[in-house]
């Protein structure tokens, strides 16, 4: 037997935490897809305009109400992506604007091509894009998931909308975190009057219906605020109540591990306040706190789309997953426009995407149960 | 002394299919638009009908003893009206919609004949309705109305001119009941009265010539009939059912008596329990002139009227009216369900919240919902206007730019106007300034359609670089010439009629090209309105329906009424309060238009039509509101009628003052 192959066993003993909760994760299939969905949503999110394909606040008359249309893969049996142009006639019984394609006129698809201007990682300005239609008319583009009533080509607004949902969601997370770790830790560590106290309050906010609370906040903010500040608001509002989740898990595992052996040990061996915290405590239920923040994101996430849905988040002209599904509700669009409908297939794959992660991450969280 | 009571619609039919002609071709080809039509009144002594009939259900009641026979509820001098199609049966249920305990105009409009006159069909000439002549001095002094004999109240109690007296001595002249006189009842800030000449001829006299009271007392407007004017809190109307109000009054007992009564039914006082009593939508028991009472008040989710058995006009067979036996709203808070059940076949007429957009899936499923849809255009000059501030004072540079009339221009100069009728309107609204329908005697001209309402990039840049305003940012807006800034304009769009908040995105795209910056804000309405009235708005989005008739509804036009007046609230709060408020304004030419205002109810009609006109020049040209797009079907235009109801006229005039669908004469419409 040589030295260099271990038992499973053996590798079991030796392996890190770190490790041994990869192992454990890699097994959850679904999770591990969930993951690399999710990668790809933050993907979008950070090159947004470079996906786009059109500029996302463009409106033009002449193409409203596009159906989604269908790119060609081939021309003279070469490979030479390209759509056709597309003409609009309003039928003269219905009034409904129809759109016939134009085989005379076939725009080429050009790779890395140039579009509107924006700044890549909003830092670089540019106009290069992943896919366009160069040169095009007014009226001309790709239009993959079809335009809404103002002309918009919705695949570059629910590109937009991606970035603005899924960061509100990661910054909202981000508050509760701060929030609940402070707070859940000093109500585990020191306990008593403090315990009760932070406790108490968890339990109120809880208690509170969480929709017409955020009703009322949302419907309080100054209504000449502008779009960015609504934005941080709505964040600061749906964190809010997002944090109390995460105290009490951080409260438990303190007060689990505060009677611990180990933390006795480290206490008699002389170990200073902080070193016990940061250094024995704290990673022990490192996991658990990721685990908790993977499933509190999609509640994040659909709050902010709820909020904007019913009117009460983001306003247009910001652009996100709430406001496009705002745009989906009327009898219209059921009736001429059921594309825009598709604005709802990402918040859902999102949703299941996070609740997958979380639920693999915190089996993974702990290697050893 | 000048009869007006004969009238003749044929002539200015002419008048409206000329609009029709100057429409895109495409609404033309649809077969949606068609002549105006409508039922006829019969003035002619040989076809008035000398013996009646009756509805079923009411000679039901006549025969258990219940109810006098119909001879005896119809007046002597009943109006006869000749249906439009056929003489029609009677029986079956108009199925309608309704929004809300707020929408009670959807019944109101439906009762609207019992106003003093209505209009003709195309909304030019008034025609008689409760009143069956009248007549005014040739000082303007005094209008004189002739009322029908033998005429009754729903109760069956004897309508005559007490009733008018009764109303202005006891109602309308007690200041616990109504708080400020109404505009309509005093010239010169001088109040009118209201006299009996005989049991049947009653008369508005006036200290000053008043040549517009009698287009007052049948619109939309404070004399605008019992149904519209005593509902809502209200006590305007113009008269009021005497023999059932007495007892509500401490006049006609005690304080202490009236109100034990309305503590016992649950009131705080006398006051609140006569706004209730009187209002026709909550209180079925009040006697009514329309064809139709409430016996499900407008609070429940069914609002259900049915016939009136003392109603006073019928066909000329003598069938009484109307020939439908209950009209039953349903209500649904949501414009959207109200669109959903229009297109399954839930209603058998409704007009009011079918929207534009929806057209071609109306259309689409005529078939199976069993209807069919015309198409009516309204002749106001804008669904969208954008009321720009001229008093605005908080930001001293927003202000400044809001009154410099180039400034505006250039604004209207900058929206591509065809690029919004053909997204909200599918191409079938009239892009242009505010102006009247070229079809109205108040128009003056078709050129002032386009003055200043074409697109002209070029020149709106031009204009606002020679005004001072050439510095832009990075982005190419412009630059405020106090500190810098960029120079932000903020809309109020409010989800309403229109979806403002929508075409407002559209409008502020297109300004971008012009380097203006609009931040768009969606306000919720009575926030927007409490805005609007402080005078703390920039823009406000709204149409200027109701200025298809100017000296009736001048407040979308003109900075004279300080509730809607959004373009220039300040200026209009020192033209109502006759200096006391507000703030006089300095552009001449504002004062000029509030001058011109002020003198029309003294004057005779062509002459209130060359002043109308003259207002309108001056208003398309200063561009105190920016026209978008109108004369259009955008609101009442998509009218969806079932295929089992006869005798609804295909077009007919959609506009305030005509009170829609009153002028289609609802009372003659039947099912087979």
């Amino acid at each position: 037997m040589s030295v260099t192959v271990l038992t499973a066993e053996e590798r079991i003993s030796h392996a890190t935490q770190l490790q041994l909760t990869w192992w454990r994760f890699r097994k959850h299939k679904v999770a591990l897809v969930s993951g690399v969905i999710i990668l790809l949503f933050y993907l979008v999110v950070v090159l947004a305009d470079f996906l786009a394909t059109s500029d996302p606040h463009a409106t033009d008359a002449r193409r409203s109400f596009i159906p989604p249309q269908a790119i060609h893969l081939f021309d003279d049996g070469k490979f030479r992506p390209h759509v056709y142009g597309l003409k609009g006639i309003r039928d003269p019984r219905t009034f409904r604007l129809r759109y016939a394609p134009d085989p005379e006129r076939k725009l080429p698809i050009r790779f890395l091509g140039r579009g509107y201007d924006y700044n890549l990682l909003g830092l670089i300005p540019t106009n290069i894009h992943l896919f366009s239609v160069e040169d095009a008319g007014p009226v001309d583009g790709i239009f993959l998931l079809g335009t809404d009533q103002l002309g918009r080509d919705l695949w570059s607004r629910l590109i937009v909308a991606t970035r603005i949902s899924l960061s509100i969601g990661l910054a909202g997370v981000g508050v509760s975190l701060v929030l609940g770790v402070l707070l859940g830790g000093i109500s585990g560590l020191y306990g008593g009057t403090v315990d009760t106290i932070i406790q108490r309050l968890i339990e109120l906010l809880r208690s509170v219906p969480t929709i017409p609370l955020w009703m009322g906040l949302a419907a309080s903010l100054p209504a000449d605020w502008s779009v960015l500040q609504v934005y941080f608001a709505i964040t600061l509002i749906i964190s809010l109540i997002g944090w109390t989740d995460l105290a009490r898990v951080v409260r438990g595992r303190f007060m689990a591990l505060r009677t611990e052996d180990f933390i006795l040990a480290a206490e008699l061996a002389g170990a200073s306040r902080g070193r016990i915290i940061f250094r024995h405590m704290l990673p022990s239920f490192f996991s658990h706190i990721i685990a908790a923040t993977s499933l509190a994101l999609p509640a994040m996430i659909i709050s902010e789309t709820s909020l904007s849905f019913l009117g009460l988040g983001l306003r247009p002209p910001a652009i996100s997953w709430g406001i496009l599904l705002q745009d989906a509700q009327s009898v219209q669009s059921l009736a001429l426009a059921p594309w825009l409908l598709c604005s709802a297939v990402p918040v859902i794959v999102a949703i299941l995407a996070f609740n997958f992660l979380g639920d693999g991450l915190r089996d993974a969280a702990d290697p050893y149960g | 002394m000048r009869i007006r009571a004969v009238f003749a619609a044929g002539l200015l039919s002419l008048l409206l299919a000329e609009t029709a002609a100057a429409q895109p071709s495409n609404l033309s080809a649809s077969g949606l638009v068609s002549e105006p039509e409508g039922a006829q009144i019969v003035t002619d002594p040989a076809r008035i009908p000398r013996q009646f009939r009756e509805a079923p259900m009411l000679a039901e009641r006549v025969r258990a003893g219940t109810l006098p026979p119909v001879e005896q509820r119809v007046p002597a001098e009943p109006l006869v009206l000749q249906p439009l199609r056929e003489i029609g049966r009677y029986g079956g249920t108009w199925r309608g919609a309704f929004n809300g305990p707020g929408d009670g105009e959807n019944g109101n409009r439906i009762n609207a004949s019992d106003m003093m006159m209505s209009w003709d069909m195309v909304g030019a000439r008034q025609v008689p309705s409760v009143a069956r002549a009248w007549e005014v001095s040739a000082d303007g002094r005094r209008t004189t109305l002739h009322l029908r004999r033998g005429m009754r109240w729903s109760d069956g109690s004897p309508f005559t001119a007490d009733d008018f007296v009764f109303w202005f001595e006891d109602l309308y002249q007690n200041r616990a009941i109504v708080r400020a006189p109404m505009p309509e009842l005093q010239v010169d800030g001088k109040p009118g009265r209201v006299i009996k000449l005989d049991e049947t001829t009653v008369a508005f006299e006036f200290d000053a010539p008043n040549f517009l009271v009698v287009e007052q007392l049948g619109a939309q407007a404070g004399l605008g009939g019992q149904s519209y004017r005593q509902s809502n809190g209200l006590t305007y109307g113009g008269y009021a059912p005497s023999a059932y109000l007495r007892q509500f009054l401490p006049k006609y007992s005690s304080e202490e008596e009236v109100n034990r009564r309305a503590r016992a039914a649950g009131y705080e006082n006398w006051v609140q329990y006569l706004h209730f009593i009187k209002d026709w939508q909550l209180n079925p028991a009040l006697p009514t002139l329309g064809p139709w009472r409430t016996v499900s008040p407008i609070n429940t989710p069914n609002w259900v009227m049915e016939r009136n058995p003392y109603y006073w006009m019928v066909d000329t067979e003598g069938n009484q009216l109307p020939y439908i036996d209950r009209v039953s709203l349903s209500l649904a808070e949501n414009m959207e369900v109200i669109n959903l059940r229009a297109i399954s076949g839930a209603f058998d007429y409704q007009a009011r919240h079918l929207q534009l957009a929806n057209l071609p899936v109306l259309l689409e499923n005529r078939d199976r919902g069993n209807y069919r849809i015309d198409i009516n255009l309204a002749t106001y000059g804008a669904d969208l206007a954008l009321h720009l501030n001229t008093s605005y004072t908080a930001d001293p540079e927003i202000g400044k730019w809001l009154s410099n009339v180039d400034f505006r221009r250039a604004l209207s100069l900058g929206i591509d106007r065809d690029q919004l009728n053909e997204t909200f309107w599918l191409g079938l609204g009239t892009p242009g300034s505010v102006v009247v329908a070229e079809s109205s005697p108040e128009n003056p001209g078709a050129e002032w359609r386009r003055r200043w309402a074409t697109l002209d990039v070029a020149r709106a840049n031009q204009m606002l670089d020679s005004i001072g305003l050439s510095r832009k940012d990075s982005a190419g807006f412009r630059l405020r010439t106090d500190n810098g800034q960029r120079l932000v304009l903020e809309v109020l769009a409010v989800q309403a009629l229109q979806p403002y908040p929508r075409q407002l995105e559209m409008i502020a795209q297109q300004l971008r090209r012009i380097g203006i910056f609009l931040d768009v804000k969606e306000t919720e309405r009575t926030l927007a309105y409490t805005r609007v009235q402080n005078n703390q708005h920039h823009i406000f989005p709204w149409s200027n329906s109701g200025s298809e008739k100017l000296f009736l509804v001048p407040a979308y036009v003109l900075a004279v009424d300080p509730i809607n007046s959004a373009n220039g609230p300040a200026y209009a709060e020192w033209f109502a309060s006759n200096g006391a408020r507000g703030r006089r304004p300095e552009d001449p030419m504002i004062l000029r238009a509030q001058e011109l205002y002020r003198s029309a109810a003294s004057l005779p009609e062509e002459q209130r039509n060359a002043a109308a006109q003259e207002i309108w020049r001056i208003a398309v040209d200063q561009v105190w509101s920016i026209g978008v797009v109108g004369v259009s079907p955008g609101s009442f235009g998509v009218q969806l009628t079932s295929n089992r109801l006869v005798n609804v006229p295909r077009r007919s005039c959609i506009a305030n003052h005509c009170r829609t669908p009153n002028s289609a004469y609802p009372q003659q419409w039947f099912f087979r």
